[in-house]
C-alpha cells in the first residue's frame, strides 16, 4: 500500500516534468474534493500520419493495491470502438495482464504510449469486441470511415 | 527414505523389478489373477512372453528420482558446453530437456541459443546484492542511501525488496518458476536459482524448486503426474497422442492409483479416450435431463414435439401442430365421443398406433438411459466397493479369531474384494463403449463377454456379503476363490479382445449418437 503511494507519486512528478506531446494525465478528486493517486484521468491522442490523427480519447486508469505488482486497468471513457477494447471500455493488451507482458517496471507513461500504438495496430488475435472485430475483419472500408467519423467527434482541442 | 534406497538398487535388480512392474503393474497384484510367475532371473523372458495385449509399458519415478535425472541432465550439459550450472538448467529448460537439440545448436550459435534462452550476454561473477551510490528504484521509487539493490547480468537494477517482492508474485500467485523474466519491460533476461536464493525467504525457495521440478515432467512429452491427491511421483510411458484411438494406456502408480496415461482419468478400459470423452460429456449434459424428459413427458404423436402436462385436463392440443389427443390413450380427441375427461378407450386402434409411434420416438432416449443407468450403477457399486474393502479388512480378523484360519487362508476375501472393484471398473466402462458401437457381430460377442462378466461380477459380490459364521465354511471358501480366479479370466478376455479389435480398428461406431 505504501509502496503504491510512493510509486504513484513519484509518478506524478515524472510526468509533470516531463510527458509525451498531446497527452495528459492527472489524479483524480474523490468526492470529498481530495486527490486519489490510484485514479487517474488520461488523454490519448490518435497518432500523426493515421487515421486516428487528431483525435483526443479520454481514458480512466485505475490502480490496484498490489500496483506495481500487478498492473492498473485502463478504461475507455465512453468506451471506444477499436477491436481490442471490451464492450466496458477496458482495454486489452498484453503489458497490461499481469500473466502476460506486466512489469513493475512499466511507467505510466509506457502505458498510455503503449495504447496509443495499440489504435492504429490492432491485434487480430485477442478480439474483445465483436462490432469493431467483424468490421475490421471483413469490411476494411466501412471499418476506416467509421474511424474517421470517431476521430471527428472527439477532436483534440 | 526408501525412495532413495530405490535409486541406489544395483541397476540388474532395478531391471528385474521393474519388468514385473510393468507386466503385472495394468491387473493390479491379486495372486489369483493368473499363475504367479515364479520371477527368477530365467523366466524373465517368460514373463515378458505373457504380456497382454492391453498392457502399456511404463515406469514410475519418485520425486527423488525426478530430482536426480534433472541433476544428471544439467551436470552433463555443464561439463559438455563448460557454462554455469545454473545457466545449464536455464538452456534445458529452455529446449525443453532436449539435450542433443541443446548441444547441437549450441555448439552451432552459442550466442544466439543464449539470447533466445534469456541469458543475454554476460558478464562475469556470482550474484550478490549491492548498495549503489545515488541509485534510485525504479519501481519504488526509493532513493535513501544504503538501499540495497540487485541485478542481473542485464544491468537493470532494482532494489531488493521490489525485486522480492516481484518474485513472490510471479512464484505465488502465478506459479511461475522456469522462465520468470527480468522485471524491466522488454528484457527477456531469466532469473536463475543462484539469483533468487538470494532474493527470498526459504519457503519461497523450497516452492520455486517444486515448481522448477514440475516443470521438468511437464515439459517432456512421455511423462506425467500420478493425478492422485498427495501423490508426488511420475509416470513414464511411450504411447503417444495420436495413438490413442488405438490403445488405452492404463498405467498403475505406485501409491495404487490406476489411472489412463493418455487423458489422466481413473482407469477406463475397454474405452478408448475420445469416447470416454464424449460419454463424460454427454451423460453430465444429458442424463438428468433425459431421465426427467422419459419421466414426464410424452411426444406429440404427430410432430413428435416432447410435450409436458403441467395441469389441466387430457384433451391435450399441441402448440406446435395443433393436433388434437388425448393423453391417456395418444388417440385423437375428436373420436373420444362423450367419453371426455375419463379416458377408457386404451384398447382402440387409432390409440395404439399413436402409442406405437411414441415408442418409436423414444427409442433412442430409451437405448442411452440402457446404458446410462448401467454405466451409473457399477459406478455406483465401485463407490460402495470402497466401504466392502475397508469391511473386508474386519472381516478378515474376526474370521481368524472364529475359524482358527491363519492369516493366509483368509487372503481368499482380500482377493476377492479387489477383483470386485477392478471388474467393475471395467463394466463401468463396457457400457460406455457399448452405447457407441454399431451393431454387428463383433458387438454381439463383445455383449457376450460383458453378460458372463457381470454375471459372475454380481455372484461374487452375493457370496462376498454373506455373514461371518457362513464364510468359515471351506466349501464357501472354494466357491469363492474360484468364482474370484474366473471374473478375473473373464475380464482379461474382455479386454484382451476389446483391445486388439481396437489396435486393428475393426470396431464399427454407431453413427446416431
Amino acid at each position: 500500500m505504501a509502496l503504491c503511494q510512493n510509486r504513484l507519486q513519484e509518478e506524478r512528478k515524472q510526468w509533470r516534468r516531463d510527458h509525451p506531446f498531446g497527452f495528459y494525465a492527472k489524479p483524480q478528486r474523490n468526492n470529498a474534493g481530495v486527490l486519489d493517486l490510484k485514479v487517474w484521468e488520461c488523454g490519448i491522442p490518435g497518432k500523426e500520419k493515421t487515421l486516428w490523427e487528431g483525435g483526443l480519447f479520454k481514458l480512466s486508469v485505475i490502480f490496484p493495491d498490489e500496483y506495481p505488482t500487478k498492473p492498473p486497468k485502463c478504461k475507455f471513457v465512453p468506451p471506444l470502438f477499436h477491436p481490442n477494447v471490451y464492450p466496458s471500455g477496458t482495454v486489452c493488451l498484453s503489458i497490461l495482464n499481469e500473466e502476460e507482458g506486466w512489469k513493475p517496471a512499466i511507467t505510466i507513461k509506457q502505458i498510455l504510449l503503449g495504447v496509443q500504438d495499440l489504435l492504429d495496430d490492432p491485434n487480430p488475435e485477442s478480439p474483445a469486441q465483436a462490432d469493431a472485430y467483424n468490421l475490421f475483419k471483413k469490411d476494411r472500408a466501412a471499418y476506416e470511415n467509421k474511424i474517421k467519423r470517431i476521430v471527428r467527434d472527439n477532436p483534440a482541442p | 527414505m526408501d525412495s532413495d534406497d530405490d535409486f541406489n538398487m544395483s541397476s540388474e535388480e532395478e531391471d528385474v523389478l521393474e519388468d514385473s512392474d510393468n507386466d503385472n503393474g495394468s491387473v493390479d497384484d491379486f495372486g489369483f489373477d493368473e499363475p504367479e510367475p515364479d520371477l527368477g532371473y530365467t523366466q524373465k523372458e517368460q514373463v515378458k512372453k505373457e504380456k497382454r495385449t492391453f498392457d502399456t509399458n511404463f515406469k514410475v519415478y519418485h520425486p527423488d528420482d525426478i530430482q536426480a535425472q534433472q541433476d544428471d541432465l544439467i551436470d552433463e550439459v555443464n561439463m559438455i558446453l563448460d557454462i554455469r550450472k545454473e545457466d545449464a538448467a536455464i538452456l534445458l529448460r529452455h529446449f525443453r530437456w532436449n539435450k542433443e537439440r541443446l548441444i547441437e545448436d549450441y555448439m552451432d550459435r552459442p550466442k544466439k541459443v543464449l539470447e533466445d534462452a534469456g541469458l543475454g550476454p554476460s558478464t562475469t561473477g556470482p550474484p550478490k546484492l549491492e548498495v549503489i551510490p545515488g541509485f534510485m528504484c525504479d519501481i519504488c521509487c526509493e532513493d535513501e542511501p544504503g538501499l540495497k539493490s540487485f541485478a542481473m547480468k542485464c544491468g537493470h537494477r532494482y532494489c531488493a525488496d521490489c525485486y522480492g517482492q516481484y518474485l513472490n508474485q510471479k512464484i505465488k500467485e502465478e506459479g511461475e518458476a522456469a522462465r520468470i523474466q527480468c522485471p524491466q519491460d522488454g528484457c527477456k533476461r531469466i532469473l536463475d536459482a543462484k539469483s533468487l536464493d538470494l532474493l527470498v525467504t526459504s519457503d519461497l525457495q523450497n516452492r520455486y524448486h517444486e515448481l522448477l521440478t514440475r516443470t521438468y515432467v511437464e515439459d517432456k512429452e512421455q511423462m506425467k503426474w500420478c493425478p492422485a491427491p498427495d501423490c508426488q511421483n511420475a509416470i513414464e510411458c511411450g504411447i503417444k497422442k495420436k495413438d490413442l484411438d488405438k490403445v488405452v494406456p492404463t498405467v498403475a502408480c505406485d501409491c495404487k492409483h490406476r489411472f489412463c496415461f493418455g487423458c489422466a482419468l481413473p482407469d477406463h478400459q475397454p474405452a478408448p479416450c475420445e469416447l470416454v470423452k464424449k460419454w463424460l460429456k454427454k451423460c453430465a449434459d444429458d442424463s438428468e435431463t433425459a431421465n426427467w424428459i422419459s419421466a414426464n413427458t410424452k411426444e406429440c404423436p404427430k410432430c413428435n414435439s416432447t410435450i409436458e402436462k403441467n395441469g389441466g385436463c387430457n384433451h391435450m392440443t399441441c402448440r406446435k401442430c395443433k393436433h388434437e389427443f388425448c393423453w391417456m390413450c395418444m388417440g385423437l380427441w375428436s373420436e373420444h365421443g362423450t367419453s371426455w375427461y375419463n379416458c377408457n378407450r386404451f384398447e382402440e386402434k387409432s390409440g395404439s398406433e399413436a402409442r406405437d409411434a411414441q415408442a418409436k420416438s423414444r427409442v433412442s432416449l430409451e437405448r442411452y438411459l440402457h446404458y446410462y443407468n448401467r454405466y451409473a450403477n457399477h459406478e455406483q457399486s465401485a463407490k460402495l466397493d470402497k466401504d466392502i474393502f475397508t469391511k473386508t479388512e474386519k472381516k478378515m480378523i474376526s474370521l481368524q479369531t472364529a475359524s482358527g484360519m491363519s492369516w493366509i487362508e483368509v487372503q481368499y476375501l482380500n482377493s476377492a474384494s479387489h477383483a470386485l472393484q477392478t471388474c467393475r471398473q471395467t463394466l463401468k466402462w463396457t457400457y460406455a463403449f457399448a452405447f457407441y458401437l454399431a451393431r454387428n457381430n463383433l458387438t454381439e460377442m463383445f455383449e457376450d463377454n460383458q453378460k458372463d462378466l457381470e454375471m459372475a461380477v454380481e455372484a461374487l459380490s452375493e457370496m462376498f456379503e454373506k455373514p461371518v459364521d457362513e464364510l468359515a465354511n471351506a466349501k464357501l471358501k472354494v466357491e469363492i476363490m474360484d468364482k474370484t480366479s474366473y471374473c478375473n479370466k473373464r475380464r482379461v478376455i474382455l479386454l484382451a479382445d476389446t483391445a486388439d479389435n481396437l489396435a486393428n480398428g475393426v470396431w464399427k461406431w454407431s453413427n446416431n449418437n
